[in-house]
Protein backbone atom coordinates (compact mmCIF):
# COMPACT_ATOMS: atom_id res chain seq x y z
CA UNK A 1 0.00 0.00 0.00
CA UNK A 2 2.80 2.04 1.00
CA UNK A 3 4.72 1.50 -1.99
CA UNK A 4 1.65 2.06 -3.98
CA UNK A 5 1.45 5.62 -2.48
CA UNK A 6 4.87 6.13 -3.49
CA UNK A 7 4.65 5.03 -7.08
CA UNK A 8 1.27 7.45 -7.89
CA UNK A 9 3.90 10.03 -6.20
CA UNK A 10 6.65 9.62 -8.81
CA UNK A 11 6.99 11.25 -12.34
CA UNK A 12 7.03 8.68 -14.51
CA UNK A 13 3.88 7.15 -12.84
CA UNK A 14 2.33 10.86 -13.64
CA UNK A 15 3.67 10.80 -17.40
CA UNK A 16 2.37 7.27 -18.22
CA UNK A 17 -1.41 8.39 -16.70
CA UNK A 18 -1.51 11.61 -18.89
CA UNK A 19 -0.28 9.75 -21.85
CA UNK A 20 -1.11 6.26 -21.84
CA UNK A 21 -5.01 7.01 -22.60
CA UNK A 22 -4.23 8.52 -25.91
CA UNK A 23 -1.81 6.21 -27.07
CA UNK A 24 -4.10 2.99 -25.79
CA UNK A 25 -6.84 4.85 -28.04
CA UNK A 26 -4.43 5.03 -31.22
CA UNK A 27 -2.89 1.56 -30.53
CA UNK A 28 -6.59 0.20 -30.61
CA UNK A 29 -8.36 2.47 -33.04
CA UNK A 30 -5.20 2.89 -35.25
CA UNK A 31 -2.82 0.77 -35.19
CA UNK A 32 -4.99 -2.67 -34.73
CA UNK A 33 -7.21 -2.14 -37.74
CA UNK A 34 -3.77 -1.65 -39.76
CA UNK A 35 -3.02 -5.07 -38.26
CA UNK A 36 -6.55 -6.23 -39.01
CA UNK A 37 -6.30 -5.47 -42.69
CA UNK A 38 -2.82 -6.75 -43.37
CA UNK A 39 -4.55 -10.20 -41.72
CA UNK A 40 -7.60 -10.30 -44.25
CA UNK A 41 -5.56 -9.22 -46.93
CA UNK A 42 -4.52 -12.60 -47.05
CA UNK A 43 -7.65 -14.15 -46.86
CA UNK A 44 -10.46 -14.38 -49.64
CA UNK A 45 -13.87 -12.67 -50.47
CA UNK A 46 -16.71 -15.16 -51.60
CA UNK A 47 -20.04 -13.68 -52.15
CA UNK A 48 -19.21 -10.83 -49.92
CA UNK A 49 -18.15 -12.91 -46.84
CA UNK A 50 -14.93 -12.91 -45.82
CA UNK A 51 -13.00 -16.48 -45.83
CA UNK A 52 -10.01 -17.17 -44.05
CA UNK A 53 -8.21 -19.22 -46.43
CA UNK A 54 -4.72 -18.37 -45.81
CA UNK A 55 -3.50 -17.30 -49.39
CA UNK A 56 -1.40 -14.52 -51.72
CA UNK A 57 -3.09 -14.34 -54.76
CA UNK A 58 -4.64 -10.29 -53.85
CA UNK A 59 -0.94 -9.84 -53.97
CA UNK A 60 -0.52 -11.73 -57.00
CA UNK A 61 -2.74 -9.93 -58.38
CA UNK A 62 -2.52 -6.39 -57.44
CA UNK A 63 1.38 -6.80 -57.97
CA UNK A 64 1.39 -9.30 -61.01
CA UNK A 65 -1.83 -7.74 -63.29
CA UNK A 66 -0.50 -4.99 -65.70
CA UNK A 67 -4.26 -2.50 -64.70
CA UNK A 68 -3.26 -2.21 -60.98
CA UNK A 69 0.41 -1.77 -61.72
CA UNK A 70 -0.85 1.21 -64.18
CA UNK A 71 -3.34 2.81 -61.60
CA UNK A 72 -0.25 2.11 -59.11
CA UNK A 73 2.19 4.25 -61.45
CA UNK A 74 -0.35 6.73 -62.41
CA UNK A 75 -0.98 7.76 -58.56
CA UNK A 76 2.90 7.66 -58.29
CA UNK A 77 3.55 10.70 -61.06
CA UNK A 78 0.46 12.37 -59.99
CA UNK A 79 1.69 12.33 -56.07
CA UNK A 80 4.91 13.20 -57.17
CA UNK A 81 4.40 15.67 -59.46
CA UNK A 82 1.72 17.58 -57.19
CA UNK A 83 4.31 17.50 -54.61
CA UNK A 84 6.88 19.19 -56.66
CA UNK A 85 3.99 21.93 -57.74
CA UNK A 86 3.36 22.59 -54.13
CA UNK A 87 6.84 22.61 -52.84
CA UNK A 88 8.19 24.71 -55.38
CA UNK A 89 5.00 27.57 -55.45
CA UNK A 90 4.89 27.28 -51.49
CA UNK A 91 8.22 28.23 -50.57
CA UNK A 92 8.89 31.73 -51.76
CA UNK A 93 5.34 32.52 -50.29
CA UNK A 94 6.06 30.76 -46.85
CA UNK A 95 9.78 32.31 -46.91
CA UNK A 96 8.11 36.02 -47.86
CA UNK A 97 5.29 35.34 -44.87
CA UNK A 98 7.91 34.26 -42.30
CA UNK A 99 10.36 36.61 -43.28
CA UNK A 100 8.36 40.08 -43.80
CA UNK A 101 5.06 39.07 -42.21
CA UNK A 102 5.85 40.97 -39.17
CA UNK A 103 2.70 41.05 -36.76
CA UNK A 104 0.45 39.90 -39.49
CA UNK A 105 2.42 36.95 -40.59
CA UNK A 106 -0.21 34.77 -38.04
CA UNK A 107 -3.42 36.18 -40.11
CA UNK A 108 -0.93 35.73 -43.45
CA UNK A 109 -0.42 32.24 -42.84
CA UNK A 110 -3.99 31.44 -41.11
CA UNK A 111 -5.21 32.42 -44.50
CA UNK A 112 -3.49 30.09 -46.06
CA UNK A 113 -4.91 26.77 -44.15
CA UNK A 114 -8.40 28.24 -43.64
CA UNK A 115 -10.06 26.42 -46.89
CA UNK A 116 -8.28 23.28 -45.72
CA UNK A 117 -11.10 23.03 -43.08
CA UNK A 118 -14.19 23.44 -45.49
CA UNK A 119 -13.65 19.43 -46.57
CA UNK A 120 -12.48 17.76 -49.55
CA UNK A 121 -15.56 16.99 -51.09
CA UNK A 122 -16.72 21.01 -51.37
CA UNK A 123 -13.38 21.96 -52.13
CA UNK A 124 -13.88 19.41 -55.15
CA UNK A 125 -16.69 20.41 -56.22
CA UNK A 126 -15.81 24.38 -56.09
CA UNK A 127 -12.99 23.43 -58.09
CA UNK A 128 -15.33 21.58 -60.64
CA UNK A 129 -17.62 24.91 -60.95
CA UNK A 130 -14.72 26.53 -62.28
CA UNK A 131 -12.94 23.83 -64.20
CA UNK A 132 -15.72 21.61 -65.52
CA UNK A 133 -17.21 21.43 -68.74
CA UNK A 134 -19.93 24.30 -67.55
CA UNK A 135 -17.53 25.41 -65.67
CA UNK A 136 -16.75 29.05 -65.33
CA UNK A 137 -13.70 29.05 -67.13
CA UNK A 138 -15.05 27.34 -69.95
CA UNK A 139 -18.69 29.13 -69.75
CA UNK A 140 -16.44 32.46 -70.05
CA UNK A 141 -13.74 31.15 -73.44
CA UNK A 142 -17.47 30.41 -75.05
CA UNK A 143 -19.19 33.15 -74.25
CA UNK A 144 -16.06 35.04 -75.61
CA UNK A 145 -15.99 33.16 -78.77
CA UNK A 146 -12.81 31.43 -77.35
CA UNK A 147 -12.17 27.30 -78.02
CA UNK A 148 -12.69 25.25 -74.81
CA UNK A 149 -9.09 24.54 -73.17
CA UNK A 150 -9.95 20.55 -73.27
CA UNK A 151 -6.80 20.09 -71.20
CA UNK A 152 -8.18 21.36 -68.43
CA UNK A 153 -11.67 19.30 -67.91
CA UNK A 154 -11.77 15.97 -66.97
CA UNK A 155 -7.87 14.87 -67.33
CA UNK A 156 -4.99 14.50 -65.16
CA UNK A 157 -4.17 17.96 -65.52
CA UNK A 158 -7.79 18.86 -64.04
CA UNK A 159 -6.97 16.34 -61.20
CA UNK A 160 -3.80 17.80 -59.93
CA UNK A 161 -5.06 21.20 -60.33
CA UNK A 162 -7.64 19.82 -57.37
CA UNK A 163 -4.76 18.30 -55.85
CA UNK A 164 -2.51 21.52 -55.37
CA UNK A 165 -5.49 23.45 -54.83
CA UNK A 166 -6.36 20.40 -51.72
CA UNK A 167 -3.05 20.34 -50.00
CA UNK A 168 -1.14 23.46 -50.90
CA UNK A 169 -1.59 24.39 -47.29
CA UNK A 170 -0.15 21.69 -45.35
CA UNK A 171 3.25 23.06 -47.53
CA UNK A 172 2.59 26.46 -46.76
CA UNK A 173 2.17 25.69 -42.93
CA UNK A 174 5.02 22.91 -42.98
CA UNK A 175 8.13 25.33 -44.65
CA UNK A 176 6.54 28.17 -42.55
CA UNK A 177 6.77 26.25 -39.35
CA UNK A 178 10.19 25.51 -39.67
CA UNK A 179 11.17 29.31 -41.58
CA UNK A 180 9.34 30.77 -37.66
CA UNK A 181 12.28 29.09 -36.25
CA UNK A 182 15.15 29.81 -38.67
CA UNK A 183 17.92 32.79 -38.02
CA UNK A 184 17.33 35.07 -41.24
CA UNK A 185 20.70 36.81 -40.14
CA UNK A 186 22.49 33.57 -41.01
CA UNK A 187 22.07 34.99 -44.36
CA UNK A 188 23.15 38.55 -43.79
CA UNK A 189 26.49 36.97 -42.68
CA UNK A 190 26.63 34.98 -46.00
CA UNK A 191 26.05 38.19 -47.64
CA UNK A 192 28.81 39.96 -46.12
CA UNK A 193 31.11 37.24 -46.55
CA UNK A 194 31.00 37.42 -50.31
CA UNK A 195 27.85 34.74 -51.18
CA UNK A 196 25.63 35.36 -53.80
CA UNK A 197 21.49 35.09 -52.92
CA UNK A 198 21.31 31.49 -54.74
CA UNK A 199 24.18 30.34 -53.24
CA UNK A 200 23.20 31.32 -49.43
CA UNK A 201 19.93 30.14 -50.08
CA UNK A 202 21.52 26.41 -51.52
CA UNK A 203 23.92 26.17 -48.56
CA UNK A 204 21.75 27.87 -45.88
CA UNK A 205 18.09 28.19 -46.17
CA UNK A 206 17.62 24.88 -48.00
CA UNK A 207 19.48 22.74 -45.77
CA UNK A 208 18.56 24.49 -42.54
CA UNK A 209 14.66 24.20 -43.47
CA UNK A 210 15.04 20.57 -44.92
CA UNK A 211 12.93 18.56 -42.02
CA UNK A 212 9.66 21.04 -42.24
CA UNK A 213 9.89 21.48 -46.06
CA UNK A 214 10.17 17.39 -45.62
CA UNK A 215 7.46 17.35 -43.83
CA UNK A 216 5.32 19.06 -46.02
CA UNK A 217 6.36 16.76 -49.25
CA UNK A 218 4.99 14.10 -47.06
CA UNK A 219 2.14 15.52 -45.96
CA UNK A 220 1.40 16.45 -49.01
CA UNK A 221 2.46 12.76 -51.15
CA UNK A 222 0.42 10.53 -49.18
CA UNK A 223 -3.09 12.57 -49.26
CA UNK A 224 -2.24 12.71 -53.25
CA UNK A 225 -1.05 9.12 -53.74
CA UNK A 226 -4.53 7.96 -52.30
CA UNK A 227 -6.45 10.29 -53.28
CA UNK A 228 -10.30 9.08 -55.02
CA UNK A 229 -12.31 12.07 -54.52
CA UNK A 230 -10.71 14.45 -56.62
CA UNK A 231 -9.50 11.97 -59.64
CA UNK A 232 -13.02 11.09 -59.90
CA UNK A 233 -14.71 14.32 -60.11
CA UNK A 234 -12.38 16.12 -61.82
CA UNK A 235 -10.40 13.50 -63.41
CA UNK A 236 -12.60 11.96 -66.51
CA UNK A 237 -12.50 8.99 -67.73
CA UNK A 238 -8.76 8.40 -68.11
CA UNK A 239 -8.53 10.04 -64.98
CA UNK A 240 -9.17 7.21 -62.46
CA UNK A 241 -6.22 6.66 -59.80
CA UNK A 242 -5.31 4.26 -57.46
CA UNK A 243 -7.47 5.12 -54.32
CA UNK A 244 -10.32 4.94 -57.18
CA UNK A 245 -10.03 0.74 -57.50
CA UNK A 246 -9.13 0.97 -54.15
CA UNK A 247 -12.26 3.01 -53.44
CA UNK A 248 -14.14 0.33 -55.51
CA UNK A 249 -13.05 -2.95 -53.80
CA UNK A 250 -15.12 -1.54 -50.51
CA UNK A 251 -18.18 0.02 -52.90
CA UNK A 252 -19.82 -2.51 -55.20
CA UNK A 253 -17.81 -5.24 -55.59
CA UNK A 254 -17.45 -6.01 -52.16
CA UNK A 255 -13.80 -7.64 -52.53
CA UNK A 256 -12.46 -7.24 -48.92
CA UNK A 257 -9.70 -9.10 -49.22
CA UNK A 258 -8.07 -7.61 -52.46
CA UNK A 259 -9.16 -4.26 -50.75
CA UNK A 260 -7.12 -5.06 -47.86
CA UNK A 261 -4.49 -6.07 -49.60
CA UNK A 262 -4.67 -2.67 -51.96
CA UNK A 263 -4.73 -1.07 -48.59
CA UNK A 264 -1.66 -2.66 -47.37
CA UNK A 265 0.63 -2.11 -50.31
CA UNK A 266 -0.46 1.96 -50.43
CA UNK A 267 0.62 1.91 -46.51
CA UNK A 268 3.76 0.65 -47.35
CA UNK A 269 4.55 2.39 -50.85
CA UNK A 270 3.63 5.69 -48.31
CA UNK A 271 5.99 4.46 -45.86
CA UNK A 272 9.04 3.66 -48.35
CA UNK A 273 8.70 7.17 -49.84
CA UNK A 274 8.38 8.46 -45.94
CA UNK A 275 11.69 6.39 -45.14
CA UNK A 276 13.42 7.34 -48.67
CA UNK A 277 12.55 11.20 -47.27
CA UNK A 278 13.92 10.10 -44.00
CA UNK A 279 17.28 9.21 -45.97
CA UNK A 280 17.94 12.76 -46.73
CA UNK A 281 17.82 14.16 -43.65
CA UNK A 282 21.08 15.04 -41.81
CA UNK A 283 20.29 16.13 -38.11
CA UNK A 284 24.10 18.05 -37.35
CA UNK A 285 22.95 19.90 -41.15
CA UNK A 286 19.77 20.82 -39.66
CA UNK A 287 20.59 22.64 -37.04
CA UNK A 288 19.40 19.97 -34.38
CA UNK A 289 20.55 20.63 -31.30
CA UNK A 290 19.43 18.02 -29.18
CA UNK A 291 16.62 19.40 -27.57
CA UNK A 292 13.13 17.74 -28.12
CA UNK A 293 10.44 20.13 -28.14
CA UNK B 1 9.50 46.49 -42.88
CA UNK B 2 13.27 47.64 -42.96
CA UNK B 3 14.66 49.82 -46.20
CA UNK B 4 15.26 47.36 -49.12
CA UNK B 5 17.34 47.26 -52.33
CA UNK B 6 16.17 47.15 -55.41
CA UNK B 7 16.92 44.35 -56.35
CA UNK B 8 15.54 43.00 -52.74
CA UNK B 9 12.00 44.91 -53.76
CA UNK B 10 12.04 42.82 -57.06
CA UNK B 11 11.96 39.39 -55.21
CA UNK B 12 9.64 40.64 -52.51
CA UNK B 13 7.22 41.86 -54.97
CA UNK B 14 7.02 38.49 -57.09
CA UNK B 15 7.23 36.35 -53.62
CA UNK B 16 3.75 39.23 -52.90
CA UNK B 17 2.39 38.75 -55.99
CA UNK B 18 2.63 34.56 -55.69
CA UNK B 19 1.04 35.09 -52.63
CA UNK B 20 -1.69 37.06 -53.64
CA UNK B 21 -2.35 34.76 -56.25
CA UNK B 22 -2.30 31.63 -53.99
CA UNK B 23 -4.91 33.42 -52.18
CA UNK B 24 -7.20 34.34 -55.25
CA UNK B 25 -6.48 30.37 -56.08
CA UNK B 26 -7.32 29.47 -52.54
CA UNK B 27 -10.56 31.57 -52.03
CA UNK B 28 -12.24 32.36 -55.68
CA UNK B 29 -13.57 28.60 -56.03
CA UNK B 30 -15.36 29.30 -52.74
CA UNK B 31 -16.58 32.42 -53.07
CA UNK B 32 -17.85 31.78 -56.62
CA UNK B 33 -19.81 28.65 -55.07
CA UNK B 34 -20.98 30.95 -52.53
CA UNK B 35 -22.33 34.04 -55.28
CA UNK B 36 -23.63 31.14 -57.26
CA UNK B 37 -26.11 29.42 -54.77
CA UNK B 38 -28.35 33.06 -55.13
CA UNK B 39 -29.03 32.88 -58.45
CA UNK B 40 -31.26 31.59 -60.89
CA UNK B 41 -28.92 30.79 -64.10
CA UNK B 42 -26.09 28.87 -62.57
CA UNK B 43 -24.40 27.70 -65.60
CA UNK B 44 -23.07 31.56 -66.44
CA UNK B 45 -24.18 33.53 -63.65
CA UNK B 46 -23.93 37.24 -65.51
CA UNK B 47 -25.35 39.36 -64.89
CA UNK B 48 -27.26 37.30 -61.75
CA UNK B 49 -30.83 36.35 -61.28
CA UNK B 50 -31.21 36.50 -57.85
CA UNK B 51 -33.16 33.52 -56.06
CA UNK B 52 -33.87 31.18 -52.76
CA UNK B 53 -34.40 28.68 -54.54
CA UNK B 54 -31.59 26.55 -54.00
CA UNK B 55 -31.77 27.29 -50.10
CA UNK B 56 -35.74 26.11 -50.01
CA UNK B 57 -34.74 22.59 -51.76
CA UNK B 58 -32.34 22.41 -49.62
CA UNK B 59 -34.48 22.78 -46.46
CA UNK B 60 -36.77 20.31 -47.61
CA UNK B 61 -34.24 17.78 -48.59
CA UNK B 62 -35.21 14.83 -46.28
CA UNK B 63 -31.61 13.83 -45.49
CA UNK B 64 -30.43 17.61 -44.84
CA UNK B 65 -31.69 17.88 -41.46
CA UNK B 66 -30.39 14.45 -40.11
CA UNK B 67 -27.12 14.62 -41.81
CA UNK B 68 -27.10 18.35 -40.60
CA UNK B 69 -27.24 16.74 -37.13
CA UNK B 70 -25.73 13.43 -37.20
CA UNK B 71 -22.40 15.63 -39.01
CA UNK B 72 -22.61 17.73 -35.50
CA UNK B 73 -22.73 14.94 -33.30
CA UNK B 74 -19.73 13.34 -34.88
CA UNK B 75 -18.11 16.34 -34.87
CA UNK B 76 -18.91 17.01 -30.86
CA UNK B 77 -17.92 13.19 -30.27
CA UNK B 78 -14.64 13.63 -32.08
CA UNK B 79 -13.89 16.75 -30.63
CA UNK B 80 -14.33 15.64 -27.00
CA UNK B 81 -12.42 12.80 -27.21
CA UNK B 82 -9.58 14.43 -29.30
CA UNK B 83 -9.21 17.34 -27.03
CA UNK B 84 -9.31 15.08 -23.37
CA UNK B 85 -6.76 13.08 -25.06
CA UNK B 86 -4.79 15.73 -26.39
CA UNK B 87 -4.30 17.77 -23.86
CA UNK B 88 -3.84 14.97 -21.03
CA UNK B 89 -1.00 13.73 -23.69
CA UNK B 90 0.59 17.00 -23.92
CA UNK B 91 0.82 18.26 -20.44
CA UNK B 92 2.27 14.53 -19.90
CA UNK B 93 4.96 15.06 -22.50
CA UNK B 94 5.90 18.80 -21.38
CA UNK B 95 5.71 18.71 -17.56
CA UNK B 96 7.59 15.21 -16.97
CA UNK B 97 10.73 15.16 -18.55
CA UNK B 98 10.42 10.97 -19.30
CA UNK B 99 12.83 9.20 -21.41
CA UNK B 100 10.05 7.87 -23.57
CA UNK B 101 8.30 11.24 -24.70
CA UNK B 102 10.01 11.30 -28.10
CA UNK B 103 8.36 7.99 -28.89
CA UNK B 104 5.00 9.25 -27.05
CA UNK B 105 5.18 12.25 -29.71
CA UNK B 106 5.86 10.07 -32.78
CA UNK B 107 2.85 7.57 -32.00
CA UNK B 108 0.37 10.97 -31.91
CA UNK B 109 1.81 12.41 -34.49
CA UNK B 110 1.34 9.24 -36.93
CA UNK B 111 -1.69 9.45 -37.99
CA UNK B 112 -1.17 12.83 -39.81
CA UNK B 113 1.09 10.27 -42.02
CA UNK B 114 -2.29 7.50 -42.87
CA UNK B 115 -3.61 8.46 -45.93
CA UNK B 116 -7.33 9.19 -45.02
CA UNK B 117 -8.73 6.27 -46.79
CA UNK B 118 -6.50 4.10 -44.72
CA UNK B 119 -7.97 4.83 -41.79
CA UNK B 120 -11.64 4.51 -42.91
CA UNK B 121 -11.22 1.29 -44.64
CA UNK B 122 -9.13 -0.52 -41.85
CA UNK B 123 -11.47 0.92 -39.26
CA UNK B 124 -14.42 -0.53 -41.55
CA UNK B 125 -12.73 -3.88 -41.49
CA UNK B 126 -11.75 -3.75 -37.81
CA UNK B 127 -14.96 -2.36 -36.24
CA UNK B 128 -17.02 -4.56 -38.20
CA UNK B 129 -15.08 -8.15 -38.59
CA UNK B 130 -13.70 -7.79 -35.49
CA UNK B 131 -15.24 -6.08 -33.07
CA UNK B 132 -19.01 -6.76 -34.34
CA UNK B 133 -19.38 -2.85 -34.52
CA UNK B 134 -21.81 -1.64 -37.02
CA UNK B 135 -21.56 0.96 -39.21
CA UNK B 136 -23.13 3.74 -36.65
CA UNK B 137 -21.86 7.18 -35.06
CA UNK B 138 -20.44 5.41 -32.45
CA UNK B 139 -17.57 3.52 -35.03
CA UNK B 140 -17.52 7.22 -37.12
CA UNK B 141 -16.76 9.14 -34.04
CA UNK B 142 -14.03 6.08 -32.78
CA UNK B 143 -12.26 6.16 -36.53
CA UNK B 144 -12.75 10.12 -37.06
CA UNK B 145 -10.82 10.72 -33.20
CA UNK B 146 -7.19 9.02 -34.48
CA UNK B 147 -6.81 11.63 -37.00
CA UNK B 148 -8.48 14.03 -34.95
CA UNK B 149 -5.99 13.75 -32.27
CA UNK B 150 -2.95 14.62 -34.10
CA UNK B 151 -4.17 17.83 -35.33
CA UNK B 152 -5.57 18.71 -31.81
CA UNK B 153 -2.35 17.23 -30.01
CA UNK B 154 -0.45 20.12 -32.17
CA UNK B 155 -2.68 22.34 -31.91
CA UNK B 156 -2.45 21.99 -28.03
CA UNK B 157 1.51 21.50 -28.11
CA UNK B 158 2.23 24.79 -30.14
CA UNK B 159 0.42 26.71 -27.14
CA UNK B 160 2.02 24.77 -24.17
CA UNK B 161 5.73 25.03 -25.21
CA UNK B 162 5.41 28.90 -24.21
CA UNK B 163 3.56 27.41 -20.43
CA UNK B 164 5.58 28.31 -17.25
CA UNK B 165 5.66 24.77 -15.48
CA UNK B 166 6.86 27.04 -12.42
CA UNK B 167 3.29 27.72 -12.11
CA UNK B 168 2.26 24.06 -11.32
CA UNK B 169 5.61 23.60 -8.89
CA UNK B 170 4.23 26.83 -6.97
CA UNK B 171 1.18 25.20 -6.18
CA UNK B 172 2.62 22.11 -5.84
CA UNK B 173 4.92 23.07 -3.28
CA UNK B 174 2.00 24.92 -1.32
CA UNK B 175 0.56 21.60 -0.71
CA UNK B 176 -1.73 21.35 -4.12
CA UNK B 177 -2.89 17.37 -5.59
CA UNK B 178 -1.68 17.36 -9.41
CA UNK B 179 -5.39 17.27 -9.74
CA UNK B 180 -6.12 20.18 -8.00
CA UNK B 181 -3.41 21.77 -9.61
CA UNK B 182 -4.84 20.92 -13.10
CA UNK B 183 -8.01 22.77 -12.40
CA UNK B 184 -6.66 25.69 -10.90
CA UNK B 185 -3.25 26.78 -12.09
CA UNK B 186 -3.31 24.62 -15.39
CA UNK B 187 -6.22 24.78 -17.04
CA UNK B 188 -7.57 28.13 -16.38
CA UNK B 189 -4.21 29.71 -18.32
CA UNK B 190 -4.27 26.96 -21.09
CA UNK B 191 -7.99 26.89 -21.86
CA UNK B 192 -7.86 28.27 -24.98
CA UNK B 193 -6.05 25.93 -26.38
CA UNK B 194 -7.96 23.37 -25.42
CA UNK B 195 -10.74 24.72 -26.68
CA UNK B 196 -8.78 25.67 -30.06
CA UNK B 197 -8.25 21.68 -30.18
CA UNK B 198 -11.82 20.75 -29.68
CA UNK B 199 -12.99 22.78 -32.31
CA UNK B 200 -9.78 21.91 -34.97
CA UNK B 201 -11.05 18.26 -34.59
CA UNK B 202 -14.50 19.33 -34.65
CA UNK B 203 -14.15 20.52 -37.75
CA UNK B 204 -12.10 18.41 -39.28
CA UNK B 205 -14.73 15.50 -38.13
CA UNK B 206 -17.65 17.48 -39.42
CA UNK B 207 -16.66 17.79 -42.59
CA UNK B 208 -14.73 14.48 -43.18
CA UNK B 209 -15.69 12.07 -45.92
CA UNK B 210 -13.22 9.69 -46.22
CA UNK B 211 -13.15 8.41 -42.64
CA UNK B 212 -16.91 8.99 -41.87
CA UNK B 213 -18.35 6.91 -45.23
CA UNK B 214 -16.96 4.08 -44.56
CA UNK B 215 -17.81 4.07 -40.79
CA UNK B 216 -21.25 5.56 -40.81
CA UNK B 217 -23.39 2.89 -42.57
CA UNK B 218 -26.35 3.89 -43.88
CA UNK B 219 -26.74 6.97 -41.56
CA UNK B 220 -26.58 10.25 -43.82
CA UNK B 221 -23.94 13.04 -42.93
CA UNK B 222 -23.40 16.49 -44.80
CA UNK B 223 -19.68 14.82 -46.78
CA UNK B 224 -22.02 11.81 -47.76
CA UNK B 225 -24.93 13.54 -48.94
CA UNK B 226 -22.74 15.94 -50.86
CA UNK B 227 -20.49 13.07 -51.89
CA UNK B 228 -23.60 10.94 -52.96
CA UNK B 229 -25.61 14.24 -54.99
CA UNK B 230 -22.36 14.72 -56.64
CA UNK B 231 -21.78 11.06 -58.01
CA UNK B 232 -24.86 11.97 -59.96
CA UNK B 233 -23.98 14.92 -61.35
CA UNK B 234 -23.51 18.45 -60.11
CA UNK B 235 -26.87 19.65 -58.33
CA UNK B 236 -27.97 23.41 -57.34
CA UNK B 237 -28.36 22.25 -54.05
CA UNK B 238 -25.03 21.42 -53.55
CA UNK B 239 -24.39 25.35 -53.60
CA UNK B 240 -26.47 26.26 -51.14
CA UNK B 241 -25.12 23.27 -48.74
CA UNK B 242 -21.58 23.94 -49.43
CA UNK B 243 -22.44 27.69 -48.40
CA UNK B 244 -24.02 26.86 -45.21
CA UNK B 245 -21.17 24.91 -44.43
CA UNK B 246 -18.53 27.39 -45.61
CA UNK B 247 -20.74 30.53 -43.27
CA UNK B 248 -19.91 27.76 -40.21
CA UNK B 249 -16.57 26.76 -40.64
CA UNK B 250 -15.79 30.22 -41.26
CA UNK B 251 -17.36 31.04 -38.02
CA UNK B 252 -15.67 28.84 -36.50
CA UNK B 253 -12.29 29.86 -37.60
CA UNK B 254 -12.55 33.45 -36.76
CA UNK B 255 -13.33 31.99 -33.18
CA UNK B 256 -10.32 29.88 -33.16
CA UNK B 257 -8.53 32.55 -34.40
CA UNK B 258 -8.74 34.69 -31.44
CA UNK B 259 -8.68 32.09 -29.30
CA UNK B 260 -5.06 31.66 -30.49
CA UNK B 261 -4.51 35.78 -29.85
CA UNK B 262 -6.06 34.81 -26.25
CA UNK B 263 -4.28 31.88 -26.03
CA UNK B 264 -1.02 33.92 -26.63
CA UNK B 265 -1.83 37.26 -24.45
CA UNK B 266 -2.46 34.83 -21.66
CA UNK B 267 0.68 32.76 -21.42
CA UNK B 268 2.30 35.73 -22.15
CA UNK B 269 2.06 36.84 -18.89
CA UNK B 270 4.56 34.17 -17.83
CA UNK B 271 7.28 36.64 -19.03
CA UNK B 272 9.70 33.62 -20.43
Amino acid sequence: MVSFWKLRQSPNFRFAMLTLPGALFLLIFLVLPLISILIFSFWRTESYQLIADWNIENYKTILGQKTYLTFMWRSLVMAVSVSLVCLIYAYPVAYLVAKRGGRYRLILVLLTAAPFFTGIILRVTAMQQILGPIGLLNMALQTFGFEPIQILMYSNVASAIGLVYLWIPFMVLAIYLSLLNFNFELLEVAYVNGAKPWRAFLEITWPLNWIGTAIGIVLVFIPTFAAFVTPRFLGGVNGALYGNILEHQFGATGTWALGSAMGVVLFFICLIFIMIIWRTINLQRSGYTGEEF
Amino acid sequence: MAAVSPKERVVVVSQSSLLVFLYIFLYFPIFFIIYVSFVDNTVWPFPPVFTWEWYERLWIMSDFHLGLLNSFLIGIGTGALSSIFAASAAIGLLKYQSRLRGLFAVLYLSPLFVAGILIGISSLMFHRNILGLPGNLTSAILANTTQALSFAFLVILAQLTRYDWRMDEAAMVFGARPARCFWEVTLPTIWPSVLGAFLVSFILAFNNLEVTFYNVGAIPTLPTIAWGTLRHGIEPELYSLATVINGLVFFILIILFFLIRLGFVRLGYRGQ
